[in-house]
């Protein structure tokens, strides 16, 4: 090992300088490819379930519960792939730099967004959420029959009346 | 004055830390050693790395605690003189991560913390760092919310999605 005299020393911590980062004063230094937490925008939300589906490690949950459906994101399981933003159908989810997520207790790592839920005019079974039945009106041509019905008894409507169509009767 | 507010500010200039990995996939490790050298200095704040619970003020908490190290963790964290303070890191420390269902795991520190109780030991305060891996600044920033020195950001927050 070479050993170095303490004007060698001096001389090489000087020309290093200060590397220190004085953190909670200072700002950190933050990658344009960082991804920190997601943020859920409830305006652009339909509650489809896209991201829960995808979510690796679940920390995105979409649970009903009576007439709502609450999506939850809990960003103490979050592993902060960004897959959630990749598949959103409304862009809803974006990706931000926050990285000071610590806390003291765990109720205070979770957000929801709250969707109310639609019943199915027949049954009166709750098919889906009003914003993403909105959505879906929006995008493509539907008809109002339809809308409000839930998979199987619109596969009953459109049976009885493709039967009367050909002359049989709806019974 | 509690006990906890008086051990708290008797220990805020020289926290010393206990790192205790419970299967964690290293990552979390590495960005704790990283939080240690000259770029982030913590020692600014007197947080020093030993190698002894029985030492520690505080435990670094990193990994899933899988069914083979909760023995170890437990006797680790019984060895802490009160007040045990806790800093969980990482996904995996706080929700169990990728693992928080799985059999071989506990699943998070929340867990932990029944099995903890069930044996008799107690925590005095626990902070959460969520973050896979967590960044060296957000390992300072626990440790500062720790001792009070910071303000809180996070939330719970529950809107309502909009009507048009």
């Amino acid at each position: 090992m070479v050993k170095l005299s303490i004007a060698k020393i001096l001389q090489i911590a000087l020309k290093a300088g200060r590397v220190t980062r004085k953190y909670p004063s200072e700002q950190p230094l933050l990658t344009p490819e960082f991804r920190g937490a997601i943020r859920i925008d409830p305006t652009k939300c339909w509650g489809c379930g896209a991201c829960v589906r995808v979510c690796p490690p679940n920390a995105l949950t979409l649970t009903p519960k009576d007439k709502v459906a609450t999506l939850e994101y809990f960003v103490g399981r979050c592993i902060f792939c960004g897959m959630c933003a990749e598949v959103c159908p409304a862009n809803a989810i974006t990706v931000t730099k926050e990285f000071e997520l610590s806390s003291t207790s765990i109720e205070d790592l979770k957000s929801g967004v709250v969707h109310r839920l639609v019943r199915c005019s027949s049954c009166g079974e709750l098919i889906w959420t009003e914003a993403e039945l909105r959505a879906t009106v929006k995008s493509s041509p539907i008809s109002e029959e339809y809308i409000t019905l839930c998979p199987k008894c619109r596969k009953l409507k459109f049976g009885k009346a493709a039967m009367l169509g050909r002359g049989g009767s709806s019974e | 004055m509690s006990n906890l507010a008086k051990a708290l500010k008797a220990i805020r200039k020289s926290i010393w830390v206990y790192h205790l990995n419970s299967g964690s996939c290293n990552a979390c490790d590495i960005e704790v050693l990283d939080a240690l050298t000259p770029y982030f200095d913590v020692e600014r704040f007197g947080v020093k790395l030993v190698g002894s619970p029985r030492h520690a003020d505080v435990i670094l908490l990193t990994g899933p605690i899988t069914r083979e190290s909760l023995p170890k963790v437990v006797r680790a964290i019984r060895a802490m003189p009160r007040p045990r303070l806790i800093l969980a890191l990482g996904s995996c420390g706080v929700g169990g991560g990728i693992w928080w269902d799985s059999y071989s795991t506990t699943g998070g520190f929340k867990k932990l913390e029944d099995i903890l109780r069930e044996n008799g030991v107690e925590i005095d305060r626990v902070v959460y760092v969520p973050g896979c891996p967590v960044r060296p600044e957000a390992i300072i920033y626990g440790i500062l919310l720790l001792l009070g020195a910071v303000e809180q950001k996070s939330k719970r927050v529950e809107v309502y999605a909009s009507e048009s």
